[in-house]
């Protein structure tokens, strides 16, 4: 995969190991469901946005590859704060070693917190609960303006499912790289588009969980 | 997923090397050129020329000399080294200080071009200045500095320090950027500013590192976990990263390919892709270095090159293990190898064929179709793999040398059926896609035929479209191929096409015949819309009787549904025809309503013709029992129209026929048509006692006539219902009334007078009378009015003459034209109501001055 052209946005994953961070990108890029082999370092992905370049860099979980994380981090405009639901520890490291870790990247970075593995979750037995996680993005995310996204940056994602994944892509890039009407238009005839009013419909559903 | 991309050939064996000493070790080396310059564990440099010879079998080998050598007297190895040959100069490390050496003759230049304290240096491939007589050089200082120099023939300028956090053990520059591997991390060093940006930690304990330029303000280094990390001169990381063995010691880049090695191998990897291709079992290497894309690796002794394999060989060998997307990636790559384009293009198109190819074979029909277009394939060469499928006299052969090692798609499918029929799916697809645009220039009658033969196997329905419209197809083996699969319509308009029009035919009556079906044949209708349209009158003749006898209504449309621009033939002249058409009584009448009605032939022959097989019609109908009454009277409706609308028949004929069978109806036509119009209007009242009738008889007689011969009819016609010698003239009395009041009728009042029998009453005639009176009052008034309307008008006309006539025109010598301007030589001219004169010739409109241009009533007579 060349790499020569210049991506007009970066978007960073990062998370705990095993949380699902490749997981979640390969089912937004291929729209399959595989088990992954842990990652070794980082793994990159481009993916078009309108007339945008959108570079994704998925890094390794296992804590003996943060010196990396921090310097793939560098220059992201956007970060993936990836946690298991079912593990309120992977949620905990989100603050305790995440955070600094971001530090490396871009001022305005905008974080989302994700939640993954939706499907393993029993509702009715929930460690952490969406207004904890609401509450995480909102502190991440102090510096910027809320008025400009539709909602908190907080999404409960299956990658088995496809549950909210396209969503969370969807939220980041009409955040950082929004398109005019015009673009929307000229590049609608591409899947992409099609999420977003797809995504439309869904926004309740994704409210009340 | 290995390759051979590299092959270790011995450059400088153990025994030539320098001082028979065994501790001699080799510590480092540079290449510059022809020149070899080695550095020792014992302080030695040994200068060696090299050669590199390309045998006829393709394989390199090396010639080398050794030129001379030279102590520095430190008894340290020799660090680091670096030709430097715009200079003429080596630069040399040993025992933590840089000095230079002259090139040639090794001694060491004393000019104080030397540095102390260095924990090694490396050269800016991406100089700040452009003067080709220096070097720009970064080093890095054991007291945690790092330096700019430019070095000249003699001296080292000091350019620019930058202090570090840690003690520098290993650097890369590029321009005003120095990437330098700390004790505790990697940093990017802005030498402008001084910013250092902090890239990531390492733990130089467990990790050599390693930084290797890749290309402008990018660089390659040894990370944690053997790791290759890429990072930019801006701190951030383009590509990802790479998997390494352990215990790295050195890494070297030429396109597309990184090459790193441990104490046992050197792995090959390629940039591409980030995957490692090949290993090569090197035991302890202790230096490998890119110098002008050659690779040249060192153990302790011994001197070995790299030697890359050609690219067309690394692809060929990918593509026989069937890697095509690896194997397209590295050939797109190879243009950066500096091959011309042309030849570059013309390599990467065979690539692409035979990638296709193997695609092909893997059923990966999407790429492989792609692929085929994108490497404008010749398509012969696809469908030469389907058997029987080029046209069979085709004298195509298959590329030398070969693209591909299939023999047919039965050998791919293995007689699976399927799989037989996804290839020819994928055949009939990519065909379609191509067929009318550039790809099937040239060969539109392979696309055509073979396309041909696959619809003919698998959619006969598309058949019709593809010969129809343009067809790349002939006769050749698709005569075969379409009869071995009995797609007989197709192959009549494959003939039809070819202008066979007699062996189309052929096929059709065969069709027709043999009823076997065919879904995609329209019937007899096209075999006779085919002849209708037919220009070989001769040829239409040899089928016209087979039709006929199938189905004469729809048969005799060949004569009647010709195209109305042809040209008139002997062999279709309407006589012929109507000879031959005797047999068929339904065919003849419609033929000749077609010529009567539609081509409005006016000879009495077709027309008496016409109106006999009518009345014969009739007549058959009325003899023959149980036959509907409505159809009888259609039957003589038809008739009636025939001999009412015609004037060309032969009246006498039909009447005696007529009179016979006491068709009342058809004989008052026909006497009207003899002028006869007092026997027909008495057969009107008397017989049919249908005054309506003879009403309408008069007024279509009398119409286009002058309006005394309408009266007489109407006389006539009242004569016979007031003719005293018919005995039940009492019934009469009241159609003559009504005729006599009639707002249609027109007659002669005073005939009707007398022709009135005397005993009516008054009361009977006063509305006749009346309107008599009136009218004969209106035309006298009219007529008067006219008259005097005349009179006014000739006044009108005479003062006007004696007005223009009045005042008297002088023609003289003096007098000219006003158009020409020049003399009258006539004693013609024209004056015109103004006054002014020209020459007739002149005056081009009489009611327009010629002058002035003032336009003269034009309604005045």
């Amino acid at each position: 995969m060349s790499t020569k052209k210049k991506a007009d946005l970066k978007v960073i994953i990062l998370g705990d190991y095993n949380v699902g961070k490749t997981s979640l990108i390969c089912r937004y890029i291929d729209g399959t469901f595989r088990p992954k082999d842990p990652t070794v370092g980082a793994a990159f992905f481009l993916k078009q946005w309108g007339p945008h370049n959108v570079a994704v860099w998925d890094t390794a979980g296992d804590e003996r590859y943060s010196g990396l994380s921090h310097f793939y981090c560098r220059g992201a405009g956007a970060a993936i704060l990836a946690f298991d639901l079912n593990s309120s520890q992977t949620f905990e490291s989100l603050w305790a070693r995440f955070g600094s870790i971001l530090e490396a990247a871009n001022e305005d970075c905008l974080k989302v917190v994700v939640g993954t593995k939706m499907d393993l979750l029993d509702q009715s037995n929930r460690d952490i609960t969406p207004e904890e996680g609401k509450k995480l993005a909102r502190e991440l995310n102090e510096h910027l303006d809320f008025k400009k996204m539709p909602h908190e940056p907080y999404f409960e994602t299956s990658s088995l499912t496809n549950q909210n994944v396209d969503e969370v892509f969807q939220f980041i890039f009409q955040y950082c790289l929004p398109l005019s009407a015009e673009q929307k238009k000229k590049y609608g005839k591409g899947s992409v588009i099609d999420l977003i009013e797809n995504s439309d419909e869904h926004k309740s559903t994704r409210r009340c969980c | 997923m290995s390759i051979k991309a590299f092959e270790l050939v011995s450059a400088i064996e153990r025994v030539k090397l320098m001082s028979d000493k065994a501790k001699t070790q080799i510590e480092c080396l540079d290449v510059c050129g022809k020149n070899m310059y080695i550095g020792t564990s014992d302080c030695f440099v040994v200068h060696y020329s090299i050669e590199e010879k390309t045998q006829s079998n393709g394989r390199v080998t090396f010639i080398t000399e050794k030129q001379g050598h030279k102590f520095l007297l430190v008894k340290k190895p020799v660090v680091q080294l670096r030709g430097a040959s715009a200079l003429n100069r080596i630069m040399v490390l040993c025992d933590n200080t840089l000095t230079l050496l002259n090139m040639f003759d090794l001694e060491p230049i004393v000019t104080g071009a030397k540095v102390k304290g260095v924990v090694c240096f490396c050269i800016n491939e991406n100089p700040l200045r452009t003067n080709p007589f220096s070097v720009e050089i970064c080093v890095a200082l054991k007291k945690k500095v790092i330096q700019l120099y430019t070095v000249t023939e003699d001296r080292l300028i000091h350019l620019r320090d930058v202090n570090v956090p840690d003690l520098p053990l290993s650097l890369g520059v590029d321009g005003i950027f120095v990437c330098a591997a700390l004790t505790s991390q990697y940093c990017m060093i802005d030498m402008d500013g001084g910013h250092i940006t902090e890239l990531f930690p390492i733990d130089s304990e467990q990790i050599h590192p390693v930084i290797k330029r890749i290309s402008k303000e990018e660089f390659l280094l040894s990370g944690p976990s053997a790791l290759g990390i890429f990072a930019t001169s801006a701190g951030v990381s383009q590509r990802p990263p790479m998997q390494w063995s352990d215990r790295l010691t050195a890494v070297c880049f030429v396109h597309p390919y990184i090459l790193a090695m441990n104490d046992e191998f050197i792995t090959v990897h390629s940039i591409l892709d980030q995957q490692q291709k090949q290993a090569i079992p090197f035991q302890g290497g202790v230096f490998l270095g890119d110098f002008d894309g050659r690779i040249f690796v060192a153990s302790g002794r011994e001197i070995y090159s790299l030697v890359p394999i050609p690219f067309e060989k690394q692809i060929q060998a990918l593509l026989a293990d069937k890697r095509v997307t690896e194997a397209l990636d590295l050939a797109r790559n190879a243009n950066k190898t500096g091959m011309s384009r042309d030849k570059f293009l013309k390599m990467f198109k065979t690539i692409q064929q035979q990638a296709a190819f193997i695609e092909f074979s893997r059923q990966q029909f999407d790429e492989a179709s792609q692929l085929f277009k994108e490497s404008s394939i010749d398509v012969r060469e696809i469908i030469c793999l389907y058997p029987h499928y080029l046209p069979a006299h085709s004298n195509f052969t298959r590329s030398v040398p070969p693209l591909h090692e299939i023999a047919d798609i039965n050998q791919l499918s293995k007689s699976d059926e399927n799989l037989k029929a996804a290839y020819k799916d994928f055949l009939k697809t990519f065909l379609e896609e191509i067929k009318g645009t550039n790809f099937a220039l040239g060969y539109k009658r392979e696309v055509d035929v073979a396309l041909l033969k696959l619809y003919a196997e698998l959619m006969p329905e598309k058949l019709s479209e593809l010969i129809s419209v343009d067809t790349g197809c002939d006769l050749g083996d698709c005569v075969e191929w379409l009869e071995k699969y009995n797609r007989l319509h197709a192959l009549g308009l494959l003939y039809q096409r070819h202008g066979e029009s007699d062996k189309a035919l052929g096929v059709w009556t065969r069709l027709v015949d043999s009823q076997t079906s065919d879904p995609s044949f329209p019937g007899l209708d096209f075999v006779v819309d085919f002849l209708a349209n037919l220009t070989d009158h001769e040829l239409l003749w040899k089928y016209v009787d087979w039709i006929l006898e199938k189905d004469e209504e729809l048969g005799v449309r060949i004569f009647t549904d010709r195209p109305t621009s042809e040209a008139q033939s002997e062999r279709l002249r309407p006589e012929m025809v109507i000879d031959y058409l005797h047999r068929f009584p339904k065919a003849i009448i419609t033929y000749l309503e077609y010529l009567i009605f539609q081509r409005k032939l006016e000879k009495e022959k077709y027309h008496t013709h016409l109106a006999v097989l009518y009345l014969e019609d009739v007549l058959k109908l009325m003899e023959s029992n149980n036959v509907k009454k409505e159809e009888l009277d259609i039957a003589r409706s038809k008739l009636r129209h025939m001999l009412q609308m015609s004037n060309l028949y032969r009246v006498q004929l039909i009447l005696g026929k007529a009179k016979e069978k006491d068709m009342h109806a058809e004989c008052a036509i026909l006497y009207g048509k003899l002028e006869e119009h007092d026997k027909a209007l008495r057969i009107l009242v008397h017989k049919l006692k249908d005054y309506g009738a003879a009403e309408n008889y008069c007024q279509l007689n009398s119409q286009g006539k002058e309006p005394g011969y309408r009266k007489r009819l109407y006389h006539v016609l009242l004569s016979v219902y007031l003719d005293p010698s018919y005995e039940r003239r009492d019934t009469l009395v009241a159609p003559a009334i009504a005729l006599l009041n009639s707002s249609v009728a027109d007659f002669d009042t005073l005939k009707v007078l007398h022709l009135l029998p005397d005993n009516w009453s008054i009361g009977l005639l006063s509305q006749f009378l009346t309107r008599a009176m009136r009218m004969g009052m209106h035309n006298y008034r009219m007529t008067r009015i006219q008259r005097m309307m005349a009179r006014g008008e000739n006044l009108l006309v005479k003062q006007n003459f004696i007005e223009m006539q009045r005042e008297a025109i002088v023609m003289n010598d003096e007098k000219t034209c006003a158009v020409c301007n020049r003399a009258f030589n006539d004693s013609t001219f024209v004056r015109y109501p103004n006054g002014v004169i020209t020459h007739v010739h002149c005056a081009k409109n009489k009611y327009v001055c010629p002058v002035s241009g003032k336009l003269f009533s034009v309604g005045k007579r």
